[in-house]
């Protein structure tokens, strides 16, 4: 693979993110939270000088992308990640230049070039990865790598001018409550429904009707968008609270965390029960067959023989499931369910863009974060089965 | 399933959906019994046929752009000239499928504002994602053997293409623009929170003035609409030349 001497995916990349550099603006001043802000581009902050001796590494980087071998790959990456570790403090130092001390409500934005430039670098550092077959861990080092560098200095306070970490500091509170509340939800929902596929998926091996149907709700109820399952919740469920005073108190109501749950769990079902049955009916019968052979209960071969051999597919189940519940229960702050998603629609309510930020993007986080764990951790089980077969 | 059954379960979907968007507006009586008390019980700001439209020509333009770019990007990392995209190609749409819809839905906001048009690119942009995956999986699980009989036979490139990729793979990447589709028709209706008029908007309306009647009618239309275009895609699938045969 590295033998191919120039990297026309590199290149293009690297071009498309000089043009960004040289054409769009990079950052914004606003005056106040709501005002749309004034755009700068990099050579009005930086000057023709600035411009050229910033973009010369790049530059740099663009020509060993041409003539690519495996040192220069690693030369590359080094490059990109200096890039991606300075924006932050470029950016401090624009506000620093900016804005006036007694201006408390001015605030500077990450304006639509920079945006683009950090998304290209990402995707430079992912055709670097896999051009030179980084192993796993090497991957994991550089994605914290990346992650960390940007978490600093946002945590630190270098970014405190920033538009997003303005909004943050408004909402810390709620925001933490958001985030915990957003994780609470999905890890609930992904353990009750992981919990009931199991069920389900061993009832429906000794029943065959039961599969067929089973499989057909659940594949009706994956099909309806979720913003409608949780309109047709509504009735039902405050029905059942109006009757029952004892689930009112509990706070089960039309809106609200109930509904979400309920519809949250029902999308789980189709992924976390297809994938549990799959898992548990492709083993193969002469394995438990000799597991029984050589003296093992019924529990013992499904804990020992069983379980293992279907963890690979099943974590994979749980994988889907709790990304797709991610998505959803931000979905769900439209009907008052609370978690990131509020400050998603609150911040589209007010026209307030970095509200909206402060919403999306750690959803996105979060997703990303947890699918690249829970393929981990499904690779590592694969390895151990793999490694148990003679 | 059947070509039999699927044509039913689309005509009796496409019955209902019909049925609901032309009997929910004269169900006054209905809902007044549910709400006695509310000022008004049948979302009347636009008429459930209109919005239905609009719903409609959103999903169905984003699905369109995104097919043709999906299929297209798919085909060119998989020809000879287009290879060395081909990881990055890959991996993007996998990892991308991984973003919750509704974020890109939200992102698009900051980038292009409010309105239909972002709603549709943001849908585009989204619904790219499995197509390309799945136009990669069809193309790429065709057996060496099959391509190397079609050059045999002494076809061209085109005709390869035309002849025997696309239709032996036709199911895989109509089971992707069904995934799109299917996803586009939620996040269509979420994109009323950002200014485009599609059948969400009763739903939100009804949310934020507190009328369970508006969202129940808007919840019902919009999960017939994604029942039928899910069994139209159903039926499709049955006439695809890749149906019986099965994959080599």
């Amino acid at each position: 693979m590295i033998r191919s001497p120039s990297n026309s995916v590199l290149v293009t990349l690297m071009l498309a993110a000089l043009l960004t550099l040289l054409a769009v603006d990079v950052a914004t001043l606003q005056p106040n939270r709501i005002v749309a802000g004034e755009g700068y581009s990099l050579r009005a902050i930086m000057g023709l000088d600035g411009l050229l001796l910033s973009l010369l590494p790049f530059m740099f980087a663009t020509w060993l992308a041409w003539f690519a071998n495996a040192r220069r790959y690693v030369v590359i990456v080094v490059i990109l990640l200096v890039y991606w570790v300075s924006w932050p403090w470029g950016m401090s130092l624009f506000a620093q230049a900016m804005i006036e001390p007694g201006q408390q409500a001015a605030r500077v934005g990450i304006g639509p070039g920079l945006w683009v430039l950090l998304f290209l670098l990402l995707l430079m550092v992912l055709e670097v990865q896999t051009r030179l077959g980084m192993p796993h861990l090497g991957r994991w080092l550089l994605w914290s790598a990346i992650l960390v560098s940007v978490a600093v200095p946002f945590w630190s306070g270098v970014l405190n001018d920033l538009a997003l970490v303005r909004e943050y500091q408004g909402n810390a509170d709620d925001f933490a409550a958001a985030l915990q509340y957003h994780t609470l939800l999905v890890g609930a929902v992904v353990v009750i429904s992981l919990t009931l596929a199991v069920a389900m998926a061993l009832a429906m091996r000794s029943h065959d009707g039961l599969k067929r149907s089973v499989f057909a709700i659940l594949s009706v109820i994956q099909t309806i968008p979720s913003l409608a399952l949780f309109g047709l919740l509504l009735a039902p469920l405050a029905w059942l609270s109006s009757q029952f005073p004892l689930l009112a108190d509990l706070g089960v109501q039309g809106i609200g965390w109930a509904p979400a749950a309920l519809a949250l769990i029902g999308y789980s079902l189709l992924p976390m029960t297809r994938n549990t049955y799959v898992a548990l009916d492709s083993i193969d019968p002469n394995v438990t067959e000799a597991a029984r052979g050589m003296g093992m209960s019924r529990w013992q071969v499904f804990f020992h023989v069983r379980l293992p051999l279907a963890l690979p597919v099943i974590v994979e189940g749980i994988r889907i499931t709790s990304v797709q519940a991610i998505g959803l229960a931000a979905v769900a702050a439209l009907i008052g369910a609370g978690g990131l998603g509020t400050f998603v629609f609150q911040g589209l309510g007010q026209a307030a863009m970095d509200l909206v930020l402060l919403g999306a993007v750690p959803i996105i986080v979060m997703a990303v974060l947890v699918d690249m764990a829970l393929s981990g951790l499904a690779a590592v089980c694969r390895r151990g089965v793999a490694n148990a077969e003679p | 399933m059947s070509v039999r059954r699927s044509n039913m379960r689309l005509i009796l979907w496409g019955l209902m959906l019909t049925a609901a968007v032309l009997v929910i507006p004269h169900l006054d009586v209905l809902f007044r019994l549910w709400l006695p008390d509310a000022r008004e019980v049948i979302y009347r700001r636009d008429s459930f046929v209109s919005l239905l439209g609009n719903h409609l020509a959103i999903v169905t333009a984003a699905g369109l752009i995104a097919t043709l770019l999906g299929v297209g990007a798919g085909i060119a990392v998989t020809r000879h000239w287009g290879k060395d995209f081909l990881p990055l190609v890959a991996q993007l749409a996998s990892i991308g499928q991984t973003f919750p819809p509704v974020a890109v839905l939200a992102l698009s906001v900051p980038a292009l504002g409010f309105g239909t048009l972002p709603t549709i690119i943001a849908l585009v942009l989204y619904g790219l994602l499995p197509i390309v995956r799945n136009t990669l999986a069809g193309l790429q699980g065709i057996d060496d053997d099959v391509m190397e009989a079609a050059r045999g036979m002494g076809m061209s490139s085109l005709q390869r293409l035309w002849q025997v990729e696309l239709p032996l793979s036709s199911d895989i990447i109509l089971a992707g623009i069904r995934t799109s589709v299917t996803i586009n028709i939620a996040t269509a209706a979420i994109g009323s929170t950002i200014g485009a008029k599609t059948l969400g908007d009763p739903l939100i309306a009804g949310i934020v003035n507190g009328n369970g009647a508006y969202v129940i009618q808007g919840a019902i239309v919009i999960a017939l609409l994604a029942l039928c275009v899910d069994s139209l895609f159903e039926r499709i699938g049955c006439a695809l030349p890749s149906y019986d045969q099965g994959r080599i």
